[in-house]
């Protein structure tokens, strides 16, 4: 029995209107799609997600799901890893895996004309990875290379370091591509088993946008991803009980220091999400728009670019933000961000912000609709958070919902200047 | 197996391009102004681009950056729209918009819902002429820009041995300057400096305006003519076309650096740009692509597959400009090796590669990516407002832009490896290393 929703999703921009009309689909084997047909290119694009990550890594063997990943189309069992690049490239093919702390995700795009052969190879790199010993060593010997480049720059240490004091124990601190020892560490054998036990059938999210029918997405989606084992091994994700306070300060060699900066935030999942995402765009947030550009940027040139983001995930979230400076003003841009933080919640936004946050969330949807990739991606994001089959027609009322006194409640209990935590790199005059 | 990648082939340049890649129109406003629209109505969105003809390039000596400057201070208001007005309206309408400088050009995009492209047209003409600026505006945005190269250039070792390079390969051409300008100049431009550059370049007859999206030529008509339409044009400016001489030095250049954790080489070539020959600058391509563009490029196979030398290797030509061309190379050795032996590693492999290993099998490979390449890049709105702005800005025509792969297709294995020859015969280079 195969349960088909329909949806026809209206969203108004003032005076013109479109839709996004999606299809939830299900093949034989019990994988959920969510389908939108576009037949404007020659194009199929498939935006998927494992739940995993790094967090899974083995202690000691940080990197393992990267280096995983990394592999994927490094050969298969039909396909050496050179045969297999130069079979994608023939065949207009695009895949890409991204490895997050919590999820692994990937896109998939290839030429209408050349479907079959793309998601052959694509069934072949979700269920049959080689993990020849000589690939897997290439492979650890580019990580190295790459974990050596972000160690020689300010901004990337600065991501690194403030990941490592900030979640602390949690599993969140750790870094995605490992260090040069874990990755050492890591044999074929942790590699086989973190595919094994990650890439299963109720652990997937997918969304599908493009030139392509009903029968074949099923069809398809049904070959790529229908024999991966159906239940998978994973750890529930923790919440951040003991988040870092304070500064840290790492030394670096350089005229300007990086600086990043959190506090706890909320979960994806939770019920007042868009309403801290509205606050956020207020005070960092947004473009040329936020309190923090306008303040510390626009007003006093203390920096190019500062900004600030909600980091959310299924059971918890933080507030991450970062700008730089030269070494002599790091203190007082760090006393000017804390001062936004202290006005923000003391004193809240004003109808009028809050009025100009909601236009703008309601008038950038369509911006997703733009390429087959970004709907894809807009469909699997939806069904990985567990948003519910008529989130794009709640969308709007949930925005317009939003009253001035529960954002600013939401802003006195979640901004909080003394749970702040700074991490500084490089040569900051204390 | 190759019949069948031969059909699709044809089918695809058939059924898809031959006639135009991007099926743009074209008009030019009385006072100068070229228009391209882009018509594509899968969402109810528009990318505008305004294209100016001119970037750092046509800075005076002395005045490095000043091309930059002028374009962080384009967001700061007009007396219709003053401040951040129109910033403001953007956020509002849920659109986004950024800018961006090079050497031959300076660009505005902005991304919102076709509702609003009335406003938006006006508020952009708006700005082109109408600029009200402050010295206090002028010597806070100094600062940011500082800042600005601070975090691209100073605190990055990598960028300055780039910075360094650039200044060897092209000593006479603005190429050679850095973009964002040198530090020492930034900090002594003055409001007259801007208000000057502003008056003399920011018309109408120096630009081009890309409309893509929701939005259809009859509108757009209408509109550019309503709004930029009453702008003045002004006298047309020629700009210097400058050569740079041949290198007769070999030119190693070294950055140590304590941060630097990771050692790696670098090599930039001087060459010709599609403004010479489009036929000729797509052989060189195609032929790079095959040496070193990725990892299916000979160069990897040997290099890092094979001999495990370098755990990457990698390069591409960039020729989009209006002066000449450059090429870039850069790997990663996997044990430290002085920038001389990589040299001669690098060479080699390629002497034997052009010599043995260019077939037309490789040739096909890459044409055929081309060929996708030019399908992903119609899947989105502002990628072609990109690559059609960029093209006919450096001086290529929209008409060569729409046929570029008619042009591809005629090129053959000869063409390629006469490209690679000459290639591997230019002297016009620079090596870099970046260690510790």
């Amino acid at each position: 029995m195969k349960i088909i929703v329909i949806f026809f999703i209206l969203f108004s921009l003032s005076s013109s209107i479109s839709a996004l009309e999606f299809k939830e689909l299900k093949t034989e084997d019990g994988i959920k799609i969510w389908w939108v047909k576009d037949e404007s290119l020659p194009i199929i694009s498939i935006s998927f997600s494992f739940n995993g990550g790094s967090y899974l890594d083995e202690k000691g063997k940080e990197g393992t799901a990267y280096l995983m990943s990394a592999l994927l189309d490094e050969g298969t069992k039909n396909f050496s890893s050179n045969e297999y690049k130069i079979a994608m490239k023939s065949n207009g093919m695009n895949l890409s895996f991204a490895t997050a702390i919590d999820k692994i995700g990937g896109n998939f795009q290839i030429i209408s004309t050349q479907k079959n052969k793309g998601f052959e190879l694509f069934y072949e790199a979700v269920n049959f990875p080689t993990f020849s010993y000589e690939e897997i060593e290439k492979v650890k010997k580019q990580i190295v290379s790459s974990i050596k480049i972000e160690n020689s720059d300010v901004s990337s240490v600065a991501d690194i370091k403030f990941d490592e004091f900030f979640f602390g124990s949690h599993g969140f601190s750790r870094r995605i591509k490992g260090s040069i020892e874990s990755i050492e560490r890591i044999s074929r054998k942790d590699l086989v088993a973190y595919h094994k036990n990650v890439f299963t059938k109720d652990n997937i999210v997918i969304g599908v946008a493009g030139n392509i029918s009903e029968k074949e997405v099923k069809q398809y989606i049904s070959m790529v991803f229908g024999n991966l084992p159906s239940v998978g091994n994973q750890r529930k994700l923790s919440t951040f009980n003991s988040l870092k306070m304070g500064e840290e300060v790492f030394e670096m060699d350089t005229p300007q220091t990086t600086v990043v900066f959190g506090q706890p935030g909320i979960s994806r999942t939770e019920k007042n999400y868009f309403v801290a995402r509205i606050a956020n765009y207020i005070l960092g947030g947004g473009g040329f728009q936020s309190r923090l550009y306008k303040e510390i940027r626009e007003k006093r040139g203390l920096v190019y670019s500062i900004y600030s983001y909600l980091d959310s995930y299924k059971m918890d979230g933080v507030i991450v933000g970062g700008f730089q400076t030269r070494n002599h003003s790091v203190m007082d841009t760090i006393e000017m961000v804390k001062g936004e933080w202290s006005k923000i919640s003391s004193s809240g936004v004003t109808s009028r912000e809050l009025q100009d946050a909601k236009t703008y969330y309601k008038g950038s949807f369509s911006r997703n609709l733009t390429s087959s990739l970004s709907i894809a991606n807009l469909l699997k994001i939806v069904q990985y958070y567990n948003l519910g089959n008529d989130y794009f027609v709640r969308r709007d009322k949930i925005i317009d919902d939003i009253t001035l006194e529960q954002i600013n409640n939401l802003i006195s209990n979640l901004i909080d200047r003394d749970k702040l935590f700074f991490m500084i790199v490089g040569k900051p005059e204390l | 197996m190759k019949l069948v990648h031969l059909i699709f082939f044809i089918f695809i340049s058939t059924e898809l391009f031959s006639k135009n890649l991007f099926n743009s129109k074209t008009f030019t406003l009385t006072n100068g102004l070229k228009v391209i629209v882009v018509e594509n109505k899968r969402a109810p969105v528009v990318a505008q681009m305004i294209w100016y003809d001119f970037g750092s390039g046509v800075e005076e000596k002395g005045k490095s950056g000043l091309a930059h400057f002028m374009e962080h201070l384009m967001f700061k208001g007009t007396k219709k729209f003053p401040n951040d007005y129109y910033s403001n309206f953007l956020s509002k309408i849920g659109g986004s918009e950024n800018a961006f400088t090079s050497y031959d050009y300076t660009a505005y995009y902005q991304i919102f819902p076709s509702s609003e492209t009335e406003r938006i047209i006006e508020m952009e003409a708006d700005r082109m002429r109408n600029l009200t600026l402050t010295k206090a505006n002028i010597e806070t945005e100094k600062k940011v820009i500082l800042e600005e190269r601070f975090q691209r250039i100073e605190s990055k070792p990598s960028s300055q041995l780039d910075e360094s390079m650039r200044t060897i390969l092209f000593p006479n051409h603005y190429y050679g300057r850095p973009i964002i300008g040198w530090k020492h100049e930034i900090e002594t431009l003055v409001y007259q400096d801007v208000l000057d550059f502003y008056n003399k370049y920011y018309n109408p007859n120096n630009a081009t305006l890309v409309l893509s999206g929701d939005i259809d030529l009859e509108t757009a008509k209408k509109l550019t003519k309503r709004f930029f339409g009453k702008i003045r044009k002004a006298k047309n400016l020629p700009q210097k076309k400058l050569l740079d001489p041949d290198l007769r030095t070999s030119v190693f250049v070294e950055l140590d650096h304590p941060n630097v954790k990771q050692s790696i080489w670098k090599k930039m070539h001087r060459v010709d740009s599609y403004n010479k020959s489009i036929e000729n600058g797509i052989a060189l391509d195609i032929g790079l692509k095959i040496l070193v563009g990725g990892s299916t490029s000979i160069l990897y196979e040997e290099l890092v597959n094979k001999k495990k030398i370098f755990s990457m290797i990698g390069g591409f030509y960039q020729g989009l400009t209006k002066g000449d061309g450059y090429s870039f190379f850069y790997a990663i050795p996997i044990e430290y090796l002085d920038s001389r032996k990589i040299d001669k590693i690098v060479s080699d492999e390629m002497r034997i590669a052009i010599k043995k290993k260019i077939t037309l099998e490789k040739v096909n490979l890459e044409k055929k990516q081309y060929f996708f390449d030019s399908v992903y890049g119609m899947d989105g709105i502002l990628k072609p407002a990109e690559i059609i702005g960029e093209a006919v800005t450096v001086g290529i025509k929209l008409e060569d832009i729409e046929n570029w792969n008619e042009k591809l297709e005629q090129i053959d294995l000869e063409d390629v490896i006469k490209a690679l020859n000459e290639f591997y015969e230019n002297k016009n280079f620079v090596i870099g290393s970046l260690k510790n």
